[in-house]
């Protein structure tokens, strides 16, 4: 099979999934218990205040009634007013997203890049004290408690010392006053510092080690032997030929965590108080916002789709002996 | 010799790799600590106040979070408000208190030379357009009270006359005191939400930026998911002037308000001095560590709140009112205040909290008060004896001494079934749901198969209010309003229906009577009469079991301002901040 006709099977699979899950997230919201309006717990609420907002929201309208318009907005982009903020669900998203991707996407990539040089380095000196060292460096990372971690760090580093801010993204006070652009982007580096360096060791972990495990797989097959017959330097057998084709499951596990990093995390930006879509999730489901909640997880199902799709095709590109 | 020099090499390389790992966080360092050290400068008339969450929305008609009404609390004012201390309503908007014609049935109301926050003028003709928003889109909160009115009639600029259909107890303090918005803000808007399908839903997705209100704040900026930076509104009415003993201010120049996702963290944020003072209620727990801060103030006060257990009166077990008063009298609350509210709240007897100290009626039977947990057994078992409830083994044996029991059957001869009391679970509010799991146990003492079920919040409304499918549940309210007409709302038999209030299935013709006739008595002192007598009954009939009442606890910062106003409910409300100072 040529690519051009796998990456079109493979669209057409995507497109068939995708459809299958906007019916099932519409269904499984409506079937929960409750309604939006049902956690407003306020007396001054009469049963016909409450009929008339849900009527208002078109909830009162029958289920197969309310999928067919919203397949219709769907299709022609219109993904809804949030329930809660009044607002196009599109312009929430695209407010909190580049949030989560700047925080959650950097902290995947470096965490990744580290993974693989340390697991390299702990796979080549086996057994040395180095190895030693990283191996439970990174176990210790693995097993790390986020929201412990987090706010330890946010107590010793952020209220101890005062080297960086209790949360957020920007310092208010510095925004009020018309700092300078440049001052302005320092300030979302110095606030991204704290939540990137926690997000940055619990992924490191998990990437040193199954860098270490794979490339300690390959370092034992016959083609490394052949290249050391052949008598080329440690360092080409090193990087050229084994950690390039351990680098494989790496990359489908960075794939993969790059395309739920941008579900974000909530408790780690509940903890920074990170303005990003993680929170937003939590609250869309917890407050049945329908609209909010249906448009974070059909984000999510989409991006994890696409990047099944673009590891695939990296593992072609990465290993010759893999064609579609 | 070529390995060793190989091997030396990659040390290196390490070693190079590592130092410049270890440069690049030392930079790392040195740049936070200096951009921390230039963020230090501050204004002192700069007010900062954390939030545990971000307002959602601005708009007024769709702001249902408690964040967002804090900051449109601000905003928007009403013509009557209640006096902090007394409680009494008082001329807020309005000038002076309304005049009552008895012939005509009518409130005259005069308003206040006061200016909307970009300087028009508020005159009449907003009050008349209030009331047009409200009758044109049924708005949720105000309708159902605003129909009260029959005719409302502008006599000039500043004089109201509202006419009503009949006489209304709750006229003052449930009808004028909704907020007042601005004709010149709203009127395009909302002629344009007419014409739609859905003008309630319409109205609610317009995307307010700018709140035009006449209170003591405007809004400056408002950048999503960082802060909200309010401003001196230089047209309040308020400032300078003297109400209720009260200079009013305010005398900051602005309020910067800043997102905390944790309570943890706010707690290190004011300790820290980030901010001046939390809004928010902090739990008994941090308390210990902020009484050692010597800049750290802590306020306790009481709030208009109500946590009950409440019963399933329209099946079995519970439609037995010997069975409901065995339960009040087996229910420890001086335990729930001890233990789970760490003696930070009031155990409740009457349903209408005692804060609220013009209405409260303390006379009302307590069951079980003050007594020890084998009286209370004790009591418990000869209620139900004597109604008729037997056991296979009695919690009671024949010398008196107290026993584990089992197997309770129910006057019929039937045995007592298990049920379920439904609670919030502990991760969204842990004192309730620690109280169902005591409940449970001292039930389970007389031997009731009694289950505390945690449940999620959305679910556990569903079935209470909405299904009504549940045996018992514990629930409350963070925040009642300071007129007592919720006792007719929770217990009138119409209720009895779903989403309604009525959510035990209490019906009572005598109470009903009495929860109408209380509604149309404009005499203070004879509607109170009515109201202690409604306690009475309810306490009586117990369809709910009034348990505790939390106080509020809050923390500010003694650093920089001072001069919070205590009131019900705590210090975080518009009192306090048009009268809160910074320190001399």
């Amino acid at each position: 099979m040529g690519n051009q006709k796998f990456i079109f099977n493979k669209l057409l699979e995507i497109f068939i999934i995708f459809f299958v899950i906007l019916t099932l997230l519409f269904f499984l919201f409506r079937l929960s218990p409750g309604d939006p309006i049902s956690k407003i717990v306020d007396p001054m609420l009469s049963p016909e205040d409450t009929l008339h907002m849900i009527e208002q929201l078109g909830l009162d309208e029958p289920v197969h009634t309310q999928y067919f318009i919203y397949i219709k907005n769907f299709f022609s982009g219109n993904l809804g007013h949030s329930f809660h903020y009044g607002e196009p669900v599109s312009n929430i998203i695209m407010d909190k997203l580049p949030c989560t991707i700047l925080l959650f996407t950097t902290s995947t990539i470096l965490a990744a890049l580290a993974g693989v040089f340390l697991g390299k380095i702990s796979a080549w000196k086996k057994g040395s004290g180095i190895d030693s060292f990283l191996s439970i460096s990174a176990l210790i990372c693995h097993t790390l408690f986020i929201p412990w971690f987090a706010l330890l760090l946010l107590w010793g580093l952020a209220y101890k010392v005062g080297w960086f801010p209790l949360g957020g993204i920007i310092s208010p006070e510095l925004w009020i006053e018309n700092s300078s652009a440049f001052m302005k982007t320092l300030d979302v580096i110095h606030h991204m510092l704290l939540p990137l360096g926690t997000l940055f060791f619990i992924h490191l972990g998990s990437y040193l080690l199954l860098m270490r495990s794979s490339m300690l797989s390959v370092l034992r097959e016959d083609y490394i032997i052949t290249a050391r017959a052949k008598g080329l330097s440690e360092r080409i057998i090193r990087d050229k030929h084994a950690a390039k084709n351990a680098a494989l499951p790496v990359i489908t596990s960075v794939g993969l965590s790059l395309a739920f990093s941008i579900n974000g995390g909530a408790l780690t930006e509940q903890i920074f108080t990170w303005p990003g879509i993680g929170r937003e999730l939590i609250f869309a489901v917890s407050n049945n916002d329908y609209p909010l909640a249906q448009a974070c997880f059909l984000l999510i199902a989409a991006v994890v789709l696409i990047a099944n799709l673009v590891v695939d095709l990296l593992y072609a590109y990465l290993d010759p002996r893999i064609r579609y | 010799m070529k390995k060793k020099l190989l091997n030396q090499n990659k040390t290196n390389l390490f070693a190079i790799s590592f130092f410049q790992a270890v440069s690049l966080i030392g930079l790392m360092v040195i740049f936070a600590a200096t951009l921390s050290s230039c963020q230090k400068k501050e204004t002192s008339t700069l007010l900062k106040i954390g939030l545990p969450e971000e307002p959602k929305s601005l708009n007024i008609w769709l702001a249902s979070d408690s964040n967002s009404r804090k900051i449109l609390n601000l905003i928007y004012q009403p013509l009557y408000r209640r006096d902090p201390i007394t409680l009494k309503i008082i001329p807020w908007l309005a000038k002076e208190d309304p005049v009552f014609n008895k012939e005509e049935l009518s409130y005259t109301v005069k308003l206040r030379q006061a200016k909307w926050s970009d300087g028009s003028e508020f005159t009449s003709e907003d009050v008349l357009f209030t009331k047009k928003l409200f009758f044109d889109f049924k708005m949720p909160r105000y309708y159902s009270k605003w129909k009260a009115i029959k005719e409302i009639k502008a006599l000039d600029k500043h004089t109201i006359v509202f006419y009503l259909k009949k006489p209304s107890a709750i006229f003052l303090s449930r009808v004028l005191t909704a907020p007042m918005v601005s004709k010149k803000e709203w009127e395009l808007i909302a002629s344009k939400a007419l014409e739609t399908e859905k003008p309630f839903r319409s109205i609610q997705d317009h995307l307010v930026e700018k709140p035009l209100g006449t209170g003591p704040f405007t809004l400056f900026e408002y950048k999503k998911g960082a802060y909200l930076h309010m401003k001196k509104n230089p047209h309040f009415f308020g400032t300078g002037k003297k109400i209720v003993n009260l200079q009013l201010g305010p005398y900051v120049d602005s309020i910067l308000f800043k997102i905390y996702g944790t309570s943890d963290v706010a707690i290190l944020a004011i300790k820290k001095g980030d901010i001046d003072y939390y809004w928010w209620d902090i739990q008994p727990g941090y308390l210990e560590d902020l009484k050692k801060q010597g800049n750290i103030k802590l306020f306790l006060n009481k709030k208009s709140a109500l946590y009950y257990l409440g019963f399933n009166l329209r099946k079995p077990p519970f439609n037995n009112l010997k069975l409901r008063q065995a339960i009040a009298t087996l229910i420890n609350k001086k335990f729930i205040l001890t233990r789970i509210l760490q003696n930070y709240g009031t155990p409740m007897h009457s349903i209408v909290p005692s804060g609220n100290h013009f209405w409260h009626n303390p006379n009302v039977e307590k069951y079980g008060h003050g007594q020890l947990p084998e009286v209370r057994i004790k009591s418990a078992y000869n209620i139900l004896k004597n109604a008729g409830y037997t056991w296979d083994t009695p919690p009671v044996d024949e010398e008196g001494n107290i026993v584990k029991a089992s197997d309770i059957r129910l006057p019929s001869g039937e045995l007592m079934g298990k049920f379920v009391i439904l609670t919030p679970p502990a991760d969204y509010d842990p004192k309730r749901a620690f109280a169902g799991t005591m409940i449970q146990e001292w039930l389970r003492s007389m031997g009731m198969q009694a289950f505390a079920r945690p449940m999620a919040f959305n679910s556990l409304i569903d079935a209470v209010k909405g299904k009504r499918e549940f045996d018992a549940f514990i629930l409350g309210y963070g925040k009642l309003n300071l007129d007592p007409d919720y006792l007719r709302a929770f217990f009138y038999s119409k209720n009895d229906r779903p989403r309604g209030w009525n959510m035990s299935g209490y019906k009572n013709p005598e109470y009903d009577t009495i929860a109408d006739s209380q509604r149309s008595l404009i005499d203070v002192e004879k509607r109170k009469k009515l109201i202690w007598e409604m306690q009475e009954i309810l306490i009586e009939d117990v369809p709910y079991i009034p348990l505790y009442n939390p106080h509020i606890i809050e923390a500010v910062s003694k650093d920089r301002f001072s001069g919070w106003l205590e009131k019900v409910d705590g210090i975080g409300n518009i009192w306090s901040l048009c009268m809160v100072k910074p320190n001399q």
